[in-house]
């Protein structure tokens, strides 16, 4: 049986990658997929645990969490969409006009 | 009856007030004959309420009456308003409508060439009976004060009443103008005094009115230090109004103003309330002998300084306004000198002395009702006199008997009246202060003070005598001057009518006010122990001429009064004696001294310019340095370091997300470290 320290070793490595594409990618699209695998690491770890404690609630927490990261990108996707009606780009540099 | 209805004394001539500003264009006289109902109005109700209460059972005991109704109520203090009726008020009351009722009958000739301004005159002069009327019958210190102070904004206005076009031209103007401002400046630092001694009386008693604060049993429980203070404040206030030493340099000045505002300001009003409020606080004041003491030293020194001043000024107005601040000062000395002998007879319960005292009291009191009669008669004839010939200057007159047989005539009684001649009106109150001042010189540790006051005083009633006949020979004896020419004839009937109606009551008023009235004009401690005005034994006439006339002294004055006389006689009437040669024609320092006003207005405008203004820099560097400079710093490092800090809000998102992510590492960090460290799970 694999032992429980590689699914998490694995999880904290798709987070970590998922932080670095959120803090250094320009284009939003990516940063947005970025975020779901941050999302995922997470999800990932609630099974694990799950399982391993044979407890199903982790699982449960984590069909709710899919359902929302489904309608989180939505409203990404959408408040993308505008944006490059406006800005006619999605660059994230030049998404910087709220602000002081 | 006729009680009930006090309120409507000061009211009847503010709603005059009220009808003469808005329509007294359309008035006749520009609403003068309104004006003289008012005043006419409340010198009737006046005599009313008086006859009723001394008639009633009130007048033996409690010796006065009250009512009054909540004005406003701040936490447990209640501020009330109402009347307050005893032998005092009635004096005031009557005396100030009476004169003013005459006062306006005069104006309405006297101001007959004014114009659209006569509106504006007879509207202010309605205000300013009722302030003096409102005053006399306040229930309390609080509605005294806002009477007072009415009074002080209608000399205020009445003073620069020609402010705006002096008939005499633009320096003029500037005069009459500047004369009001420094009356209402200079008014305002006692008024603010008195402000102070209310609020001390407020904390101390709870109450300002007059029958709680004049309680015997009140005034016991009360720190004596306290009242002690609270009566030098009130008393400041009074040598604001009163124009005392040292405030006493706005009255000469204040004559820029038509010359009825000055006998409205001298005789009836204004600064009779100082006087009055002096009479009114007795009980309080005398608590403590040093109080009354101040008062009757202050009270001297004004007598004497002011009177000196008056013997070399050529103004026939000004000599009248400096012989006014002397006569105040004669008041406030019957009045320390009465008190102070109180004072100390209710320390020893020595009852002999408490009346000695309470002689001071009637002696101020009867002599502020003769100088109201004398004084408004004498500044109505110097209006006649102004008013034929066209200028102030003494010598410029001269030789007017001939011409204004009634003015003269008048102006004589007023004069002897005011000098202390025998049997007129002057003469006895005069006589009754300087005994009441000599008596007090033998007692108490500080007697020796009121003995130099009696000195003074005595030398003021030579003065006194000597001025006023000075001015009333320079002005109908001597030689004719250039007003002379000018002069047409006696004055109109409305000005002589209340000159011949003055006249009587200035020669004889005092006489019958003392021998016929005066329990009425007494004050003492009644049976439960409380002050009492009124009601007490009068001496009657033997007693008055036994103690008047069996006194050495009293024949020493009546000779220095003859011999000033005399002398004034020789000098201005008959030329025999050269006045030049005495003041080395105007060179002599105390000429000099005397005509510069013994330095007063230096002295003011040094106290003011360095005193005031270095205060003021003070200020100001205090304002611009240190509370401007603390408000701007704190602006500025507020707005400084908001500039700096909103800078990190770049708007860039992946700026916000290596921020989040690095606090949360650092949490994480710090969590670790703390759970390594104190062995948690």
């Amino acid at each position: 049986m694999i032992p429980i320290e590689v699914y998490l070793i694995f999880a904290a490595v798709l987070f970590a990658i998922g932080a670095y594409g959120v803090a250094v990618k320009s284009n939003t699209i990516v940063v947005l997929m970025c975020i779901e695998l941050m999302l995922n690491a997470a999800n990932i770890n609630f099974i694990v645990f799950s399982a391993f404690t044979t407890d199903v609630l982790g699982q449960v927490f984590v069909i709710m969490s899919i359902s929302v990261a489904a309608a989180e990108v939505a409203v990404g996707i959408a408040i993308l969409l505008n944006a490059y009606k406006i800005k006619n780009t999605i660059e994230a540099d030049s998404l910087t006009s709220m602000r002081w | 009856m006729f009680i009930e209805y006090t309120w409507l004394v000061p009211l009847v001539p503010v709603l005059c007030f009220v009808a003469i500003g808005f329509l007294g264009k359309k008035m006749p006289e520009g609403g003068g004959p309104l004006a003289v109902f008012g005043a006419l109005f409340a010198c009737v109700l006046s005599v009313l309420i008086s006859y009723e209460f001394f008639t009633s059972s009130a007048y033996a005991d409690p010796g006065y009456v009250t009512a009054q109704i909540t004005w406003f109520s701040i936490g447990s203090f209640d501020i009330n308003i109402g009347y307050y009726i005893d032998s005092l008020s009635c004096l005031v009351m009557m005396f100030a409508s009476f004169i003013s009722t005459l006062i306006f009958v005069y104006s309405i000739g006297y101001m007959h060439g004014e114009g659209a301004k006569k509106r504006r005159y007879y509207a202010q002069v309605s205000l300013f009976l009722t302030g003096m009327l409102g005053l006399a019958i306040s229930s309390n210190f609080l509605e005294m004060f806002v009477f007072w102070e009415a009074m002080g904004l209608c000399s205020y206005l009445l003073i620069g009443f020609w402010g705006f076009d002096h008939p005499k031209g633009d320096d003029a103007t500037d005069v009459a103008a500047s004369a009001a401002k420094k009356a209402f400046l200079v008014t305002r630092l006692g008024d603010v005094c008195l402000m102070g001694g209310m609020f001390v009386l407020l904390y101390e008693f709870g109450s300002l009115d007059y029958a709680a604060v004049f309680d015997a049993s009140a005034m016991a429980a009360v720190d004596p230090s306290m009242i002690m203070l609270g009566s030098l404040l009130i008393f400041g206030g009074v040598i604001g109004k009163s124009a005392q030493f040292p405030l006493l340099d706005w009255l000469p000045d204040a004559m820029a103003g038509p010359t009825t505002v000055s006998a409205l300001i001298h005789a009836a009003t204004m600064v009779k309330a100082g006087v009055f409020l002096v009479a009114r606080c007795f009980p309080l004041f005398t608590q403590n002998p040093e109080v009354m003491l101040f008062v009757g030293v202050i009270g001297g020194i004004t007598a004497f300084f002011a009177a000196t001043m008056a013997l070399n000024n050529m103004n026939i107005k000004k000599v009248l306004a400096y012989s006014t601040l002397s006569q105040l000062g004669y008041m406030f000395l019957a009045l320390g000198a009465g008190g102070y002998m109180m004072a100390l007879g209710m320390q020893t319960h020595d009852h002999h002395l408490m009346a000695i005292g309470a002689i001071g009291y009637t002696a101020g009191c009867l002599h502020m009702v003769n100088h109201a009669f004398f004084k408004a008669l004498l500044f109505l004839g110097s209006g006649s006199v102004i008013h034929s010939t066209g200028t102030e200057d003494m010598r410029e007159m001269g030789g007017l008997h001939g011409k204004m047989k009634i003015t003269s005539i008048t102006m004589l009684i007023g004069s002897l009246s005011i000098a202390g001649f025998p049997f007129f009106s002057g003469f006895w109150s005069k006589e009754l202060v300087l005994e009441t001042v000599m008596h007090a010189g033998d007692y108490g540790a500080e007697g020796y003070l009121f003995t130099i006051m009696w000195i003074l005083a005595i030398v003021t009633a030579f003065m006194t005598a000597f001025y006023m006949f000075r001015m009333w020979f320079m002005t109908f004896k001597g030689k004719p001057g250039h007003g002379t020419e000018h002069c047409h004839g006696e004055s109109p009937k409305s000005m002589t009518v209340p000159l011949i109606i003055l006249a009587p009551f200035a020669a004889a008023l005092g006489a019958i006010l003392l021998f016929g009235f005066d329990e009425y004009v007494t004050i003492g401690i009644n049976h439960v122990g409380e002050f009492q005005l009124g009601s007490g034994h009068g001496h009657g006439l033997e007693g008055w001429l036994e103690d008047i006339f069996m006194s050495i002294y009293t024949y020493l004055t009546i000779a220095l009064v003859l011999a000033a006389i005399g002398i004034a006689y020789f000098m201005y009437s008959k030329m025999s004696v050269d006045p030049g040669k005495l003041n080395k024609n105007g060179s002599s320092m105390i000429y000099r001294a005397l005509s510069n006003r013994w330095w007063f207005p230096q002295l003011y405008d040094q106290i003011g310019w360095k005193l005031g203004n270095g205060v003021a820099r003070g200020v100001e560097f205090v304002d611009t340095q240190v509370v401007d400079g603390t408000v701007n710093a704190l602006s500025s490092a507020v707005a400084g370091s908001g500039d700096s800090i909103g800078k990190m809000q770049t708007g860039n998102m992946r700026d916000y997300a290596a921020v989040v992510m690095f606090g949360i590492v650092s949490l994480f960090a710090v969590m670790l470290v703390l759970f390594y460290f104190m062995g948690g799970a």
